[in-house]
């Protein structure tokens, strides 16, 4: 197996001067290529904090955290925006996308990051929203499209730049159970079908149904890392 | 994605465009409004005043001493007359002395003129107000000034006594009558010029045929910084001098107006640019959570910077055109209708020398040097907010 992310004895504090609260708190933490894992705990359990580290939106106190063998701690400012950008894909709670850009404009918005160009990213673009089943609404403004679709769209643009893995803070928190269903039904087919590395940050018992590695988080600390094997992965694994 | 942008609160941006549109017209307006005025008082200078040339004795206007006159004046005026550059050479004899009434008396400058040549060159005729040109049947006319008519309370056909020397340093004095009363743009010289007939003041100065001053219209104005240094050359005896070195104080009005002009145009910017800091804060304050969230998908801090750079700028340029075209229009309006500052005072601006009907000019060549300004005031309105958006961390940002 393929080792993706590498977090060491990895720590945050916050008030370090006056009463140091540990939000992350010695954390290990070893995810291979392909895992579909969800990382759950009480609101405060440090989900977030971890999940922003391993990220480069956030720089732990203490530890290293090495992505794809590369040590993210140690990178500047400038070298960790360059990094996220072709390393790491992000799905976040409230949606995010950019309100003046239509659902085809947020997705390629990466790729012109990244400088592809124009042809490769309608390519990229229209394979995405395919996988998506959002095809008719390519040039939809997120204003117009309902939640569960507006996640969608932040799946594809998640996945546009072909990261490493993809984090994802709550993606279902603010979804109806038949959004919900659907978003994880198209996370999991992309993990299954394109071996893509899916970490989420949840309270959400749908996504934690789903998951197959579930890590157990309580006051920074990691209390339970259990991998389950459900029906359908142990006939995948039979079948090959 | 920046021009998106500007239109997420399109009043707060139609409002911020309409101030820049509205501060530039100002600016334009007052460029222009000084840009006639100044305008008109050159013209006056040239056409009504001084002429574009004048050539005296190199020392006449040191004490102006009457027997200071040009050497070869009539050969002089001949040779001017025919060449092409000029459109007009009059001669005139000058005495500075005292005019005197049985009320009063006052320091006057006495022009000793050809009336129809004289007519042409200051336009002494279209400035009378009352009483007749010179007659050729009267002797010892005068036309003063309405302003020294005031002081000394003089009527058409009163007398006068008018007393200086003479080429021999001798004391001579005749009496006048008044046969008009004119009044220019000018006040104050209103007030120390007046006008006898060139033969009357040169028999009292006795100087025969010969005169003070040469007095030169050119066919264009280009010609007179050229021409000037070319007759220098042929006439070494002589002093020749243009309108700037007669008229220092009008030349100095000329140059420090375009500065004052752009002072008070930076002024209008600079309050304007408060107002696109204040938009564009706002705009960033709102967006704090997208930008983070920019940041965290990989957007460097040089490519945000360059889109608060790129908001501000089209929010400055998108008022740009219609404060210009909107200036250029109202100006052009008054540039054939003229606009008329007499409300503010005739005399007040006659005191100055200047028209009270101005005519604005649209100032083509600064518009550049406004384009300018306006750049630099979008530029200088964009730092404060592009900083604020580069100091944001994408967690905290991500977190509001």
């Amino acid at each position: 197996m393929d080792t993706v992310i590498d977090a060491h004895n990895v720590s945050k504090v916050y008030n370090k001067d006056t009463i140091p609260v540990y939000a992350v708190n010695n954390v290990h933490l070893h995810l291979e290529r392909g895992e579909f894992t969800a990382l759950v705990g009480p609101s405060g359990s440090g989900k977030t904090t971890l999940l922003n580290m391993i990220g480069g939106l956030d720089k732990p106190d203490e530890g290293n955290i090495y992505i794809n063998g590369q040590d993210i701690t140690q990178l500047s400012a400038n070298a960790l925006i360059d990094f996220r950008l072709r390393n790491i894909g992000f799905v976040f709670q409230s949606f995010n996308l950019i309100p003046v850009l239509t659902a085809k404009e947020n997705v390629e918005f990466i790729m012109q990051l990244q400088k592809i160009k124009r042809k490769d990213r309608d390519a990229r673009v229209n394979q995405l929203f395919k996988q998506i089943d959002m095809e008719e609404k390519l040039n939809e403004r997120p204003s117009k499209l309902s939640g569960g679709q507006q996640q969608r769209v932040a799946v594809a643009r998640a996945l546009a730049s072909k990261p490493q893995f993809i984090l994802a803070d709550e993606p279902t928190a603010n979804l109806d159970t038949k959004s919900a269903s659907n978003l994880l039904d198209i996370m999991a087919r992309l993990n299954k079908e394109e071996n893509i590395t899916f970490l989420f940050s949840t309270h959400d018992q749908r996504v934690i149904d789903r998951a197959r590695r579930v890590i157990t988080l309580v006051d920074g600390r990691i209390v339970n890392d259990t991998s389950v094997v459900s029906t359908s992965h142990m006939e995948d694994k039979l079948h090959n | 994605m920046a021009w998106r942008n500007i239109w997420r609160n399109k009043t707060r941006s139609i409002v911020i465009m309409l101030s820049i549109a509205i501060g530039l017209f100002s600016g334009i307006a007052i460029l222009a409004l000084y840009a006639g005025m100044m305008n008109s008082r050159v013209r006056t200078v040239i056409d009504v005043e001084v002429g574009h040339l004048q050539i005296h004795h190199p020392e006449f206007k040191k004490d102006y001493k009457p027997e200071y006159t040009i050497h070869d004046g009539l050969k002089m005026l001949k040779s001017l007359t025919s060449m092409p550059e000029v459109k007009l050479a009059v001669p005139r004899s000058i005495a500075t002395g005292m005019l005197s009434t049985p009320g009063g008396s006052s320091g006057v400058q006495i022009n000793g003129i050809i009336p129809a040549q004289e007519y042409l060159v200051s336009k002494l005729r279209d400035k009378i107000i009352a009483g007749n040109i010179f007659s050729p049947a009267k002797r010892n006319q005068i036309i003063i000034g309405k302003k020294l008519a005031d002081k000394l309370k003089l009527n058409i056909g009163s007398k006068l006594v008018l007393t200086f020397t003479d080429s021999s340093d001798e004391i001579v004095s005749g009496a006048f009558r008044v046969s008009a009363i004119y009044q220019s743009n000018n006040a104050p010289l209103d007030e120390v010029n007046v006008y006898i007939t060139m033969k009357e003041i040169n028999s009292m100065l006795k100087i025969g045929d010969e005169f003070h001053e040469i007095v030169l219209i050119l066919k264009q104005d280009d010609y007179m910084d050229t021409f000037q240094s070319r007759l220098s050359k042929r006439f070494i005896n002589s002093k020749i001098e243009t309108w700037r070195e007669i008229s220092p104080e009008t030349n100095l009005l000329v140059k420090t107006t375009d500065q004052y002009s752009y002072i008070i145009m930076v002024i209008v910017m600079l309050a304007l640019a408060f107002g696109i800091i204040n938009t564009m804060l706002m705009a960033i304050l709102e967006r704090t959570k997208e930008i983070g969230m920019m940041l965290a998908l990989g957007t460097n801090r040089i490519r945000i910077f360059f889109l608060v750079l790129l908001e501000t700028f089209m929010l400055t340029f998108v008022g740009t055109p219609v404060g210009i075209l909107s200036s250029w229009a109202i100006i052009s309006y008054f540039n054939k209708k003229g606009l008329d500052l007499s409300g503010m005072g005739n005399e007040m601006m006659n005191s100055f020398g200047f028209d009270s009907m101005i005519y604005p000019e649209f100032p083509v060549d600064k518009i550049l040097n406004v384009f300018l300004i306006v750049f630099l005031t979008a530029l200088f309105s964009c730092l404060f907010p592009a900083l604020k958006a580069l100091s944001l961390q994408p967690v905290e940002a991500l977190r509001r």
